[in-house]
């Protein structure tokens, strides 16, 4: 087994958060319309300067042999010479050398290489053209029936828009590749030398290659179409290795059907229909342990609810199923995330505070998930307000976040006042932003919380007031309604006064010495549990080296006979106490 | 044949829907079931011919408020649930009739409302945001139950009583709640002025409660455990903070109990620490 040498792991880490955080971004930011990004990477096919970063992140995954160092080396040449030619080649052996990977996976049975054949899609993905892929699928697949098929299938899926180019180059392609393996769309009877089959993993693979570049294209119906047929070839193939694999396709298919027209909130969107395929999906995955796909599809399930309003059935989903728990971060931080935002519309703020906290907290630090912890960060601050607090003001300060937290900023600033007029205003000011975030109704109910911290602050600063005055002060409708709101504050706990009705006043009382309540002392404990916990998870979240216990196994076992020559020695009688426990100290 | 016996028994149940007593109704609508069990269209499809649905949806409507008239909540929500799969539909295999639509999800809400229920309140408010090309504030029937809700939680409660007068309600379904509502706000001051008011004089207690006479006040005092003295209402916990000897002793459990969590939790720390270390 080739062992991870320690020192690589690093690096395999921030390849696992790059690729994951690119559909993050996909996910999350489609909603707010951030399509730079995105419309940057269909021009992307001859960039230079990101790819290098991008390839040499790619390169370092595939194990060290050659192909390796001479794909770093390419890399090189291609920044001071032909810039054309390269990135095309690169771009293919890059792909090609996760088929290793791939083949290593099945052969050890270890998901953890198409994990990495998975990580490198993100930095293919702005280098992916139809061509490319294209001619990747004719140079793997030889003539033999399986395959063949399905390699059809792929370039039919690609080739279809591409048709004007797709011709051209296929004579080219023809002679490229024949002395290899006869292209299959080609000649098809002839035999070729190296007949050896495909495994479904590298169809799959390409699979979702396509689906990638599809998605990158826009050409949402016919990744819709191919992603059905690749879900249903994943289900009939009923292959273990495939697990993490599938859990991308199913991201991927879900992704189409959110774009097709009629879009999402419609209940005619094609999300719906995609609901059956997932929910057996999950039930396949939990019965066979799959946690990656059951941790995508459940996310993608919940997503795909919420996408409708259908909070109930999201509820329902989440009570009769458990979330892995060792899933992978970024979709652990998402289902805390929709899992929060069922909570808040369910009035259990506390508990959504609780989800949302850890996702913003789990949300990747890195840029390119920013539109994820950007919309997690809404939501928990809405949330913060919702329960009568103050958010923190150096939230608002971060750069990335500033601008796109600007009207919920001018939100707590009415909250924190109490100034129901300017809560109103920025309310209509921002009606838009905040239905596009989806916080529109939760923050319509932040109304009773702008009263109440205006009543706080009359109790606070005035040690008797008349309902008349806090009426006007507050703009309430009338002096009746007054007496009623801050009888309830009175009942909530949020202030503590007496009214007085003939007299029509609110009196307050004096307020007691918080520190001689038992609520410092609970917060205190709350932090020192927050930070025990984070210890205990870091603890847990520790990965070591694969033979590691090997190592120790055969430290034991030397142990062992050093003790039983020990015991040996000390039975002779040559050795003494002291000595003895020097010895087991030292080891 | 059935198609036009299901069309009469609906006019019937439409034009007499204010007079019919529940049972004569409810024996109207099982007959108009049974019709539209055999004309295959109890459930929604896609593929069912238009004019059956929209009988089928109007069946299901009328259903809907006479159980409401005759304050058959569990009734009322089959049949919102019935419903639901017909208001999915695509509009152009189904025209929509907003104005019945919103008719009966504002009485939904306004059942869930007096229920308490508002989690499922809110989700579904969630869910008529996203429909499209409702104003929902502006619907004169989902905006009253979302008026009374935002109303009831910040505590204007007269506004609440006032909407609730005759004239006010959108459509007299909608005064079935009142009778509900007006109990729980009745309850909801009465908690509050309990805890504001160190005692009340009994003449201004009667409109604070929305209540018709001193004499209801009195009643409504005694239910409540309220001790009432010279035309002032005492409330009971005025009556406990005054036994200041028992706030003392409660006092001090307090603090022994609260010296024990702090003890507990050193404790809990120094455990801790001392494994990470």
């Amino acid at each position: 087994m080739p062992g991870k040498t320690p020192d690589k792991e690093p690096v395999e880490n921030g390849g696992y958060r790059g690729g994951k955080d690119i559909d993050m971004k996909d996910n999350d930011l489609k909603p707010k319309g951030k399509k730079s990004v995105k419309d940057g990477d269909d021009e992307m096919t001859v960039v230079v300067p990101p790819s290098k970063a991008a390839q040499k992140q790619s390169s370092a995954p595939p194990p060290n042999d050659a192909d390796g160092d001479v794909a770093m080396d390419d890399v090189d040449k291609a920044d001071e010479g032909d810039v054309k030619v390269d990135p095309v080649v690169q771009a293919i052996s890059d792909i090609k050398s996760n088929f290793a990977l791939l083949e290593r996976a099945v052969v050890l049975f270890d998901a953890r290489f198409s994990l990495r054949a998975l990580r490198s899609i993100s930095s293919l993905r702005k280098r992916l053209t139809p061509e490319i892929l294209a001619q990747v699928i004719s140079e793997t697949y030889s003539t033999s029936s399986s395959s063949s098929h399905v390699a059809k299938q792929l370039l039919a899926a690609i080739g279809q828009s591409e048709m004007p180019l797709g011709r051209s180059w296929a004579p080219e392609m023809e002679i490229d590749s024949e002395p290899k393996a006869p292209a299959k769309n080609g000649a098809k009877k002839e035999s070729s030398k190296e007949n050896k089959d495909v495994i479904p993993e590298i169809d799959v693979f390409l699979g979702i290659l396509t689906q990638v570049l599809l998605y990158d294209n826009k050409q949402f119906r016919q990744g819709f179409e191919h992603s059905r047929y690749l879900s249903d070839r994943i289900q009939s193939l009923n292959r273990r290795s495939l697990d993490s694999l599938s859990a991308k396709v199913y991201f991927y298919y879900s992704l189409f059907a959110e774009q097709l027209k009629p879009l999402p909130p419609s209940p005619q969107s094609p999300i719906v229909s995609i609901r059956p395929t997932l929910l057996a999906a999950l039930r396949t995955a939990v019965l066979r342990k799959d946690i990656d796909t059951q941790a995508s599809v459940i996310v993608l399930l919940l997503r795909n609810y919420l996408l409708t309003s259908h909070i109930a059935q999201a509820d329902l989903l989440v009570s009769h199923t458990q979330f892995p728990e060792n899933a992978a971060n970024n979709q652990v931080a998402r289902f805390l995330y929709y899992l929060g935002r069922i909570r808040a519309i369910q009035l259990r703020y506390t508990e959504a505070h609780e989800h949302l906290t850890a996702a913003t907290r789990k949300a990747p630090s890195s840029a390119c998930a920013l539109g994820f912890s950007q919309t997690a960060t809404k939501l928990l601050l809405v949330v913060e307000l919702l329960m009568g607090d103050i958010p923190d003001r150096a939230t608002f300060r971060q750069p990335t976040m500033e601008l796109s937290l600007k009207p919920y900023f001018l939100l707590v600033q009415a909250v924190r006042v109490g100034n129901l007029e300017d809560f109103e205003t920025a309310i209509a000011d921002h009606a838009d932003t905040f239905r596009r975030d989806g916080t529109y109704t939760l923050i319509l109910r932040l109304r009773q919380n702008v009263i109440k911290t205006g009543i706080r602050m009359m109790s606070l600063s005035y040690s008797r007031i008349s309902l008349r005055d806090i009426c006007i002060r507050l703009h309430l409708g009338s002096e009746e309604s007054a007496e009623y709101i801050v009888a309830k504050a009175i009942r909530d706990g949020v202030i503590e006064a007496t009214l007085d009705r003939e007299r029509g006043f609110m009196k307050s009382k004096e307020v007691g010495d918080v520190y001689a309540t038992r609520e410092p002392g609970e917060a205190f404990h709350d932090r020192i549990r927050a930070c025990l916990a984070l210890h205990d998870e870091s603890v847990k979240a520790m990965r070591f080296p694969m033979n590691q216990h090997r190592l120790e196994l055969k430290n034991a076992q030397e142990a062992r006979e050093r003790e039983r020559e020990m015991a040996k020695e000390i039975q002779d009688g040559d050795l003494d106490e002291d000595d003895l426990g020097g010895e087991f100290e030292g080891m | 044949m059935a198609e036009r016996q299901l069309t009469q028994v609906l006019t019937q149940l439409k034009s007499s829907a204010s007079t019919l007593s529940y049972s004569d109704a409810s024996s109207l609508l099982s007959k108009a079931k049974l019709l539209l069990l055999q004309l295959n269209a109890l459930t929604p499809t896609a593929t069912q011919n238009p004019q059956l649905l929209v009988l089928a949806r109007e069946t299901y409507e009328q259903g809907a408020l006479a159980s409401i008239r005759a304050k058959n909540s569990e009734a009322f929500t089959r049949y919102v649930s019935q419903l639901s799969g017909f208001y999915e539909l695509p509009a152009d295999i189904l025209p929509p009739n907003p104005q019945e639509r919103n008719k009966v999800t504002g009485l939904y809400l306004l059942l869930l409302l007096t229920l308490g229920r508002y989690d499922e309140f809110h989700s579904e408010l969630e869910a008529l945001h996203v429909r499209q090309g409702v104003d929902v504030e502006g619907d004169k029937y989902l905006g009253y139950p979302i008026k009374l809700e935002r109303w009831l939680m910040e505590g204007s409660y007269d506004r609440v009583w006032k909407a609730m007068k005759k004239g006010e309600v959108p459509c007299e379904e909608y005064s079935v709640f009142s009778e509900v509502l007006t109990g729980q706000i009745r309850t909801e001051i009465a908690r509050s002025s309990e805890r504001a008011y160190p005692s009340l004089p009994l003449s201004s207690t009667k409109s604070l409660l929305f209540l018709d006479s001193e004499g209801a006040v009195v009643e409504f005092a005694r239910s409540r455990g309220w001790l009432v003295k010279d035309g002032q209402i005492i409330f009971p916990s005025t009556i406990a903070a005054e036994g200041a000897e028992g706030e003392e002793a409660q006092g001090e459990d307090d603090k022994q109990e609260m010296s024990q969590m702090v003890i507990e939790n050193a404790l809990g720390y120094a455990r801790t620490l001392e494994t990470i270390v």
